[in-house]
C-alpha cells in the first residue's frame, strides 16, 4: 500500500517535467501508471506466510491415494495452504500452534527401498520441514484420528504400530526422540490420559489404560462394556483432552461416556435413536432403522458437549454408509435436539470448536465424483460455503 | 448352536495357509512367519459368545441376500461381503490371484460369507496384491461383520500387504479358505 502511494505521487510530478518521465523511463523502475504502459513486473516472488492455526481452521486428508492435508479457513471458505504429507499418514497439530506433526512412512526409492518411519515437523508459519524425527514403524491406514495422537501439551507423541502385531511408539517432541516401543496387543484406538499415558479401546470390549512412565508400563483394563464384534465402537469417537472424557458410539448407535483416568469408569449407554424419539436400532438383519456410519461419522463440540453424528436408513452391517442426516446429540442430555438433513450424503463430519461452531463435511456425490466440502453453521444448519473438489477422508481442528 | 468366533476363524486360515506352503518355502519365509503368526491366535480376540448368523434368507444381511455367484467382477459377487480396495479380478488378476507382477500378502482380514448356490458360509481371506501403484478400478467396500481397528483381523482398512517386497496396495482378492 506504500509503495502505491510513493508511486502516484511520483506519477503527479512527473506530469510537470519530460526529463523526470525520461529519467525515470531509462531507470526503469517507475512504472508510471498510464493506460497505454505495459504492466509492471512481479515484485521478487516470496511464498505466502500462515499464522498460528486457528480454530475457524479445517484440515483435510485429501484422501486415499492424494496425499496431503489441505487447509481450509471456515470463515472465509478459502483454501490458505497445504501441510505436506505421504500417503497414509496422519497429521497432529501442535497445541501451541508452532509446528504441524505427520507420522508418515516413506521409502528410499519411492516404495522401494529401505522403509523409513519418522514424524516430520513443519513449521506452522512457513509449513516447511524443521525436522524429522525417525520412530521404528506406525499402522499404514490413514483416515484415523487417534492413530497420532499427542499428549503433556504437545511434549509427547503416541504412534500406533500394526507389523502386524500391535503396539505403541511413544515419542519426546521437545527432545525430538522416540522413546520407547509398547507392545498393546488386541487394543487401538488411542486416547491421551493426564499424568497416565494413554488409554485405547480393546477387542475384548474393554478399554485398556497404559502407564507410560514406569519402566515397564503396566496396562490394565475395564471390565468388557461392548462387543467388538457384533456392535463395535467406531474409532474415530470423541475426545475431550481437558476434561478428560471420551464419547463412545457403537454400530448399532449406543453412546457410552467414558471419564479417563488411571481408573476409567464408562456410563451405562443410551440409544441415540432413542434420544431422537424413534425405534432404538438392533443387529438384526431385515430391521430397517437409522443407524449412525461414515468413516467418521462423529464431530464432538468441546463447548458444548454435542456430538454431531451422521446417520442414515437402512439395515445393519451399513456402517460404512455415508449420512443423510446430522443428528444434533446433546450428551449429557441425552437428547437429539435437532435433525439436519443433507442434499448430498457426506462420509466424513468435523466441528470447530468456535463458540459459534462450524459443521464440515466431506460429501460424496456419486460413486466417482468429486467430492466437496460442506460448511454449516452448527447451530441453525445453514450452508455458508460449498467447496467443490475440496472433500477427501479424516478432517481434524484445532482443539483448545 | 456354533458361536461366531474369529480365534477359530484365525487359526482355520493359518492351518490353511501352513498346509498349502512347502516347507521349503517355509523356511524361505521364515521371517514372514513369525511376523504373520502372533495376528490370530496369541491376540486376546473376544471369547464373549455370538449368535452365529443362521443361514436362511431372512436371517441374511443386505449383501447376503442380493449376492450372486456368476460374475466376480462385480462388488455383489458373494465373496465380496467384506472386501474393501479394488478387486484384482479388474486389474488383470482373478478373485484369487494377483495380476502379473504384483505379490500376494501372506497374511490377510477375513470375513464370513455366505455363498447362494448352497446357503453355506465360507471363510473368505481378503489377500491384497501388493508392490503396484492402486489400481483404481472395481471399487468396493463390502462391510458385513467388518470391524474396527482394535480388531484388525475384521478391519478392511488397514493395508495388508505385510511381508511382501513392497508395502504399495495395489488390489484385493478373495481367497475361499474352507466352510465357517
Amino acid at each position: 500500500m506504500m509503495k502505491v502511494q510513493r508511486k502516484s505521487s511520483l506519477s503527479a510530478r512527473a506530469r510537470h517535467s519530460a526529463a523526470a518521465v525520461c529519467a525515470l523511463a531509462l531507470l526503469g523502475s517507475a512504472n508510471i501508471a498510464r493506460a497505454s504502459d505495459p504492466l509492471p513486473s512481479d515484485p521478487e516472488l516470496e511464498a505466502v506466510t500462515l499464522s498460528a492455526p486457528k480454530p475457524s481452521w479445517v484440515f483435510v486428508e485429501r484422501g486415499f491415494v492424494v496425499p496431503g492435508n489441505a487447509i481450509y479457513d471456515t470463515d472465509t471458505g478459502k483454501m490458505l495452504g497445504m501441510v505436506e504429507a505421504s500417503t497414509l499418514s496422519d497429521l497432529s497439530i501442535d497445541p501451541a500452534g508452532k509446528a504441524y506433526y505427520v507420522s508418515e512412512s516413506i521409502w528410499t526409492k519411492g516404495w522401494r527401498g529401505t522403509r523409513q518411519d519418522m514424524i516430520t515437523v513443519y513449521d506452522s508459519a512457513t509449513l516447511k520441514l524443521k525436522n524429522e524425527i525417525a520412530i521404528p514403524g506406525r499402522i499404514l491406514i490413514g483416515g484415523r484420528k487417534f492413530n497420532f495422537v499427542l499428549a503433556d501439551e504437545g511434549k509427547t507423541a503416541y504412534v500406533y504400530n500394526l507389523d502386524p502385531a500391535s503396539s505403541v511408539n511413544v515419542v519426546d517432541l521437545v527432545k525430538g526422540k522416540f522413546v520407547k516401543k509398547i507392545e498393546l496387543a488386541g487394543c487401538a484406538s488411542l486416547m491421551p490420559v493426564t499424568g497416565v499415558g494413554f488409554s485405547a479401546l480393546c477387542s475384548d470390549g474393554s478399554l485398556a489404560t497404559v502407564k507410560v512412565a514406569a519402566a515397564k508400563p503396566e496396562i490394565t483394563r475395564s471390565a468388557p462394556f461392548f462387543s467388538a464384534t457384533n456392535d463395535p465402537i467406531f474409532d474415530n469417537f470423541g475426545y475431550d483432552g481437558a476434561k478428560q472424557q471420551a464419547v463412545f458410539l457403537t454400530y448399532t448407535g449406543q453412546v457410552f461416556t467414558a471419564k479417563l483416568g488411571a481408573t476409567p469408569t464408562i456410563s451405562e449407554p443410551f440409544s441415540i435413536q432413542a434420544a431422537a424419539g424413534v425405534s432404538p436400532a438392533d443387529t438384526k438383519p431385515l430391521d430397517v432403522h437409522w443407524y449412525p456410519g461414515a468413516r467418521q461419522g462423529l464431530a464432538y463440540h468441546l463447548g458444548t458437549g454435542h456430538a454431531y453424528v451422521l446417520m442414515h436408513t437402512g439395515e445393519y452391517w451399513t456402517h460404512k454408509e455415508p449420512g443423510t442426516e446430522i443428528w444434533d446429540l446433546d450428551v449429557a442430555a441425552k437428547k437429539v435436539v435437532r435433525r439436519i438433513p443433507l442434499e448430498h450424503p457426506a462420509s466424513a463430519i468435523a466441528i470447530t470448536q468456535e463458540a459459534n461452531p462450524k459443521l464440515v463435511l466431506s460429501t460424496e456425490r456419486g460413486e466417482d465424483g468429486p467430492s466437496a466440502l460442506l460448511i454449516l453453521d452448527a447451530k441453525t444448519g445453514e450452508q455458508k460455503f460449498m467447496l467443490e473438489n475440496s472433500g477427501g477422508g479424516v478432517m481434524r481442528t484445532l482443539e483448545p | 448352536m456354533k458361536t461366531f468366533n474369529p480365534d477359530a476363524m484365525g487359526e482355520k486360515l493359518l492351518r490353511r495357509f501352513a498346509g498349502g506352503t512347502s516347507r521349503r518355502g517355509i523356511l524361505a519365509r521364515l521371517g514372514l512367519a513369525l511376523v504373520a503368526a502372533p495376528v490370530f491366535p496369541v491376540l486376546p480376540v473376544s471369547r464373549a459368545s455370538a449368535a452365529k448368523p443362521d443361514r436362511s434368507p431372512e436371517a441374511k444381511t443386505t449383501f447376503a441376500r442380493n449376492a450372486q455367484s456368476k460374475d466376480d467382477t462385480k462388488c455383489d459377487y458373494w465373496r465380496y461381503c467384506a472386501i474393501d480396495g479394488s478387486l484384482c479380478s479388474c486389474c488383470g488378476g482373478a478373485v484369487n490371484r494377483c495380476p502379473p507382477g504384483a505379490e500376494h500378502s501372506p497374511v490377510s482380514w477375513v470375513g464370513t460369507c455366505i455363498n447362494p448356490d448352497d446357503g453355506r458360509a465360507y471363510l473368505i481371506a481378503y489377500r491384497d496384491c501388493c508392490g503396484k501403484a492402486y489400481c483404481a478400478k472395481c471399487n468396493c467396500d463390502g462391510t458385513d461383520r467388518e470391524t474396527q481397528l482394535y480388531v484388525p483381523q475384521l478391519n478392511n482398512d488397514v493395508i495388508w500387504c505385510f511381508g511382501t517386497t513392497s508395502m504399495e496396495y495395489h488390489c484385493s482378492t478373495a481367497v475361499l479358505v474352507g466352510t465357517a
